[in-house]
């Protein structure tokens, strides 16, 4: 595997990571269900498949941010599981919103304060976090159920100039980030922290203060994501969220992005969740057994980290 | 005579009528014993309404693969449709008690053009947005073993969680005599049918003089209720009966109780194997409400009756007779794993196959 690994070629930012990896990949993918499953490319299909990674996307962008800095949110299920509880809430629209905003500023504040000032290990810190956020939704909504605005169910299940919103969704959450990890200063200084935090320091970046606005972002996309959930699910759920922590992890080490920080891209993450996405519902219309699907899915995962350099992963 | 001849024309057609409305009754498809129309709900579906010349491709999503129990109803699912030689496809989907991939797996079954779906939804809204989107495109629809927040759907059959909880709860208000201390073992937080097993329960010792002193969640798994029946003894030992929302985590209970040398109060189980051998074996005083997995059959044989043309009602409640120590030798199966789970659909040999314990 690690010859296969030297023999690509290398990629034009090694700041990137290797997501060429996931692409290529993406595209043998593709083709192999498009070839078994005629039904694959019809655009019904397509407008589900851009349906159904959307929430993984949005999730795994913000999840990126953190994993840049060396860092891993695992709260974020948590909080999609809380915004979708929320959000059907008996509140006016803004109060919904401001309520929703709130509860992700303050679940990124504290995780990033317990990492970056406590020194708490980010999986215990956001491991915490993940369990009393998931008590709070349940104590928000205990059972599933309750109405969501028509506003959101318009925004999630509607189009946009003939383009399912789905695409739209994923658009707003990228360009966002793009514009954060590539346009700023702030984008730079996450890529100075994941690589060597001591040396970041001093050379004046102000490590502690970015890695708290990195969780806060994380908390805010994955809020996005619950908004996005919500109105898919015409419902709020206090346990929807749950498989989001683990699945976004899995769609960034799939994009590339370093689990030890400091290498990593957007356009990876990107595919990776798409990846994720297009194998799940290339299988169901393969026909290929449920069982063998979870077979399937971890051997895919293990195959795609175990060609990139065990340096560059971190693992 | 005109008028007469008139008269006459109207009772025949009444006449023709009332023999029309017979043969629907007469024709009532038997999905499973045990299964009856709900009261009070008269809806029904019209005959020929969904009915389509065979092969059929017929899908089922279910919410998950996650214990014995969920394993052999979808078993019991296979089973009929693969004997049944009007369907050439049974495209089974496993949620993985995920809900979004079970929004996921109802979009990808419509899209490869099913012609029925059987749906066990994991929350009450989880396959909302399916059911509507399946409807929307002549799809029939039949849910079971789980309950939906939407009406949408063309065929319901439920087993109630209420009743479930309220057949234990009674079993335990006779048991004391309607006084003492009980703990409750209730199964996964914020899941409807522990919610409404639970109220059952409530519903059962209102107005007794029947307190829960201790009350948690053991996921259903004989861990999780071993690990509450440990906690609960250190903090609460002066117990009269136990209220247990599955047949693992009482499994878990007698064992605790055995472990610290103490006498098993009443306790509620399950239509399980090894909770019945372990009944039996230890001893207890137990009721065990009935659950079959044969209800995944009992989907199949729905969606089949409603593209042979049949008029199915649209909501069936499941509520048997609870199974009693008197009753409960007659399922017991020796050369049965504890895994095996009662009713079923499935045949001898499938049962050995499945479940046959090797000598």
């Amino acid at each position: 595997m690690a010859t296969l690994s030297a023999l690509l070629p290398p990629p034009r930012n090694s700041r990137a990571g290797p997501w060429y990896l996931v692409l290529a990949c993406l595209v043998i993918v593709v083709a192999v269900v498009a070839w078994s499953a005629p039904l694959f490319l019809t655009p019904g299909n397509l407008s589900n498949v851009a349906a159904q990674v959307t929430p993984l996307v949005i999730t795994a962008i913000g999840q990126t941010l953190v994993i840049i800095t060396g860092g891993l949110d695992l709260s974020v299920g948590s909080l999609i599981s809380l915004t979708t509880a929320i959000i059907v809430l008996d509140l006016p629209g803004w109060a919904m919103v401001l309520l929703a905003i709130a509860a992700a500023v303050t679940v990124g504040t504290v995780n990033g304060v317990g990492i970056a000032f406590l020194n708490v290990h980010p999986i215990i810190m956001t491991l915490a976090s993940m369990s009393v956020v998931q008590g709070v939704a349940l104590i928000t909504r205990p059972v599933p159920g309750g109405t969501v605005p028509g506003w959101i169910s318009g925004a999630v299940n509607g189009s946009l100039f003939g383009l399912p919103a789905a695409l739209v969704w994923i658009a707003v959450a990228v360009v966002i980030a793009a514009f954060l990890i590539y346009r700023t200063r702030f984008g730079l200084h996450l890529f100075a922290i994941g690589g060597n935090p001591n040396s970041a320091l001093m050379n004046g970046v102000r490590v502690q203060r970015n890695i708290v606005l990195t969780y806060i972002l994380s908390s805010l996309f994955a809020m996005g994501a619950g908004f996005y959930l919500a109105g898919r699910i015409a419902s709020g759920d206090a346990n929807v969220g749950t498989v989001f922590g683990l699945d976004s992890i899995t769609a960034v080490a799939l994009g590339g992005t370093s689990l030890s920080g400091g290498v990593g891209s957007l356009v990876g993450t990107v595919l990776g969740s798409v990846l994720v996405g297009v194998i799940g519902n290339g299988m169901n219309l393969m026909n290929v057994s449920a069982f063998l699907q979870i077979v399937i899915k971890g051997a895919l995962l293990l195959a795609v980290v175990s060609v990139q350099r065990r340096k560059q992963i971190g693992l | 005579m005109q008028t007469k001849l008139a008269k006459l024309g109207r009772s025949a057609l009444v006449a023709f009528a009332m023999m029309g409305a017979t043969s629907v009754f007469a024709e009532e498809v038997n999905l499973m014993k045990g299964v009856i129309p709900r009261e009070g709900d008269d809806r029904m579906t019209t005959a020929d309404q969904f009915k389509k010349p065979g092969p059929w491709k017929i899908g089922m999503s279910h919410f998950g693969l996650s214990n014995t129990w969920t394993i052999q109803m979808a078993h019991d699912a296979e089973f009929e449709a693969k004997n049944n030689p009007n369907i050439t496809d049974f495209l089974f989907r496993n949620a993985d008690l995920n809900q979004t991939k079970q929004v996921a797996d109802i979009e990808d079954l419509i899209a490869q053009g099913v012609d029925a779906i059987i749906i066990t939804p994991l929350t009450p809204t989880s396959a909302d947005a399916g059911i509507k989107k399946a409807v929307a495109a002549g799809i029939p629809v039949i849910v079971h073993t789980g309950l939906t927040d939407t009406e949408d759907y063309t065929v319901d059959i439920q087993g109630g969680g209420n009743y479930f909880g309220r057949v234990m709860g009674d079993f335990l208000v006779k048991q004391l005599g309607g006084k003492g201390n009980i703990w409750v073992l209730r199964g996964v937080p914020s899941h409807p049918e522990d919610i409404n097993r639970y109220q059952g329960l409530v519903d059962a010792i209102k107005g007794t003089d029947i307190k829960i002193v201790s009350e948690d969640y053991g996921t259903w798994e004989y861990d999780g209720g071993k690990k509450l029946c440990e906690a609960f003894y250190l903090s609460n030992p002066d117990v009269q009966g136990i209220w247990s929302s599955g047949a693992d985590m009482a499994r878990a209970c007698v064992d605790v109780f055995n472990q610290y040398g103490a006498e098993m109060p009443p306790i509620s189980g399950e239509g399980n194997n090894g909770f019945f051998k372990f009944w039996r074996d230890n001893k207890l005083t137990s009721i065990a409400p009935e659950y079959g997995p044969e209800q995944g059959a009992a989907g199949v044989r729905a969606a089949v009756a409603l593209l042979e043309g049949k008029p199915l009602h649209k909501r069936y409640v499941y509520n048997p007779e609870p199974i009693t120590a008197e009753t409960r030798d007659t399922y017991i199966r020796e050369d049965l794993s504890d895994a095996y789970w009662f009713p079923t659909a499935l045949s001898e040999e499938k049962k050995q196959e499945y479940y046959g314990l090797k000598k």
